[in-house]
């Protein structure tokens, strides 16, 4: 099943002069791939990802996500999009450093409200267990270590059981072993749960060891290998 | 729309900025105590000098003005198939007695309106013992009816109203011009009017407005002592003072009594206008620094608001990456600002209570002023508790649409 298809994307910005940052971008992507897209600064990743992502909307071409068109969406649709359908994982983590990091979590959740607020506490719960940072739940955000940030931060990610994760640089800040932990968990839901994982890397390793390397220069897809 | 969410995460930042939602609220405290404050004591002061207007005018006084001649007689000897002008009308000079004067008040007292009706006739006269003399204006009143709406008993220093009623040739004068007149309670004093007949009455009180003017001239009698005075009938009345429930209303009451009775009516508004001046007067300055205190509340909370969004710009682009629109974020300002509002208004309410109680236990002790004059109303807090809520509301509305604006891909990205 195609889980996102973009069709002839094309971006450019304006200033401080006309520059072409993507050209006629299309690729399909598969349920439950794991996808890493890779190329140098300035090659347009990072801007495609922020047009998968729904938050840019600045572009031509089209995007399917799940079957859906999203192209041409109002913002208020597109919030109430990413708030059920996308997760995303930054580089840096993003967490609201006055609440708990459980509560950081549960938000999107209770956002969502299709669920009664115990139900998304204790989803936030398990999720935080899922990736070891359950002891930390009660602990504010800003008092934790940059791993468990992060991790607390995917989890956030997974709270509404997102089709799709997105990640910029997701493992960009952290050490080996946390970038491990980080990957695993993401292979995982992609194996196991079916979610389709995007992300861009500049991690060699990390991006090897992904179903698909989407390989990017100057604003186009110059190689994508299958594993 | 989920609106707990948003009102728990405006919740949470403030708590998390304890100081400065303290700022922001004591702005609004303040402004709130200073709207409070300045209505409590522009609205007593009000009342205060309201009392003492109508402490010596009456609500409404009816009498009889000379009329300006008009052609209604011709007409009716010479029939109106030619046009009847007067050239150069004349005022005529006519008795200034009302008709019927016990009917009249009769009548009045039957409106439902109407507390108190008093028929008055006065008399310029001089008063004298021994050689000393004072001019004075004697009042002949039913003082029982004249004490319901004035309230002499309050301002007497010696004797009383009731004496008046029972002495038919008693008088009350004014403290002043006892002392220039040396004369103690129970002392006679002559009194000479201008046509030249002379009485001479017994003192059986004497008051003190503390308006010397009134202290030196006034005097009180019974209407038949001025009537003699003035060498005329057991009927000749010139004025009726009425009181109505709610003064505020005496022109319309006056104008309906003017229509069924036929005669001029003044009301008390009309007799002092400068005093409503002054009121306007007070009025605007009071709610021109109340305004003013408002804005700068209003300021404050716009600061905060604004800095703090500066603040959290990176919290607002991943709220709004993970779901949240520009409805939500705009949601979770104004919840905020309005939490700001609600504390600043709690405390204001009291903080404004404790500075009018304060304020009015001032001591003056000028004239009859003891002490600085401060009114309650439930009214005053209501609105001041209004206008801060609103002035939250609006202070924190821009700031939270700036908020929303916020282009999470710009800011993510760096």
């Amino acid at each position: 099943m195609i889980e996102l298809k973009a069709t002839g994307i094309n971006k450019s910005f304006y200033a401080p002069e006309r520059f072409q940052v993507l050209n006629n971008i299309s690729f399909e992507i598969t349920r439950g791939e794991f996808i890493s897209i890779t190329g140098k600064s300035g090659c347009g990743k990072s801007t495609l990802l922020y047009i998968l992502s729904t938050m840019d909307t600045d572009y031509e071409g089209t995007l399917e996500l799940g079957g859906e068109l999203v192209t041409g969406k109002g913002q208020r649709e597109l919030a109430a999009f990413r708030n059920a359908r996308l997760g995303f994982v930054f580089q840096f983590h993003y967490l609201l450093p006055d609440f708990t990091c459980l509560n950081n979590v549960m938000i999107p959740g209770l956002r969502l409200g299709k669920l009664s607020r115990k139900e998304v506490e204790h989803n936030a719960y398990e999720k935080l267990k899922l990736l070891g940072v359950g002891d930390q739940a009660l602990k504010r955000a800003s008092r934790i270590s940059g791993g468990q940030q992060q991790r607390v931060a995917i989890a956030r990610a997974l709270i509404n059981n997102p089709d799709i994760i997105m990640g910029d640089e997701p493992t960009g800040n952290l050490d080996t072993r946390n970038t491990e932990i980080v990957f695993e968990m993401l292979n995982k839901l992609s194996l196991e749960e079916q979610k389709t994982i995007i992300t861009v890397t500049h991690d060699k390793d990390f991006a090897s060891r992904s179903n698909r390397i989407i390989e990017m220069s100057d604003g186009a897809i110059i190689n994508q290998q299958k594993r | 729309m989920n609106l707990q969410i948003n009102s728990e995460i405006a919740f949470t930042y403030l708590v998390a900025r304890k100081k400065q939602t303290l700022v922001a609220s004591l702005g609004v405290m303040f402004g709130i105590s200073m709207y409070i404050f300045m209505n409590s004591l522009i609205s007593g002061t009000n009342e205060y000098f309201e009392k003492m207007t109508l402490s010596s005018t009456p609500h409404i006084r009816l009498y009889k003005d000379h009329e300006t001649s008009n052609s209604a007689m011709l007409d009716q000897s010479i029939g109106d198939s030619t046009v009847n002008l007067i050239v150069n009308p004349r005022l005529i000079k006519s008795d200034d007695r009302l008709i019927n004067p016990v009917g009249l008040v009769q009548f009045i007292r039957s409106v439902s309106s109407v507390t108190a009706a008093s028929p008055q006739v006065t008399a310029t006269v001089i008063c004298s013992n021994g050689t000393v003399q004072s001019n004075g204006v004697v009042s002949g009143i039913d003082i029982i009816e004249q004490d319901k709406m004035f309230d002499i008993t309050s301002t007497m220093i010696a004797g009383s109203v009731k004496d008046l009623y029972i002495n038919p040739n008693g008088i009350i004068i004014g403290s002043v011009m006892a002392h220039n007149l040396n004369i103690n309670l129970e002392d006679d004093v002559t009194v000479t009017a201008s046509n030249g007949s002379v009485k001479v009455l017994h003192v059986v009180g004497i008051f003190q407005t503390t308006i010397k003017n009134v202290d030196q001239t006034k005097c009180y009698s019974n209407v038949s002592v001025v009537q003699q005075l003035l060498k005329k009938d057991r009927g000749y009345i010139t004025d009726i003072y009425i009181n109505i429930k709610d003064h505020n209303e005496a022109n319309v009451v006056a104008s309906s009594i003017a229509k069924v009775t036929g005669y001029n009516v003044e009301t008390w508004q009309s007799a002092n206008e400068q005093a409503i001046a002054a009121r306007t007067i007070r009025d605007t300055i009071a709610n021109s620094v109340v305004v003013t205190i408002l804005l700068v509340a209003g300021f404050g909370i716009y600061n905060i608001l604004n800095m703090m969004i500066y603040e959290k710009i990176k919290e607002i682009a991943i709220l709004k990456a993970t779901g949240f629109a520009g409805q939500h974020v705009i949601s979770i300002f104004i919840i905020q600002a309005l939490l700001i509002g609600m504390i600043g208004v709690v405390a204001g309410l009291g903080f404004g209570w404790l500075v009018s109680k304060t304020v009015s236990m001032i001591y003056i002790g000028k004239g009859n002023l003891e002490y600085l004059p401060v009114s309650f109303y439930a009214k005053h807090y209501v609105q001041g508790s209004a206008f801060g809520i609103l002035t939250a509301f609006f202070a924190g509305y821009i700031p939270a649409v700036r908020a929303s604006d916020v282009d999470p891909v710009q800011i993510i990205r760096g």
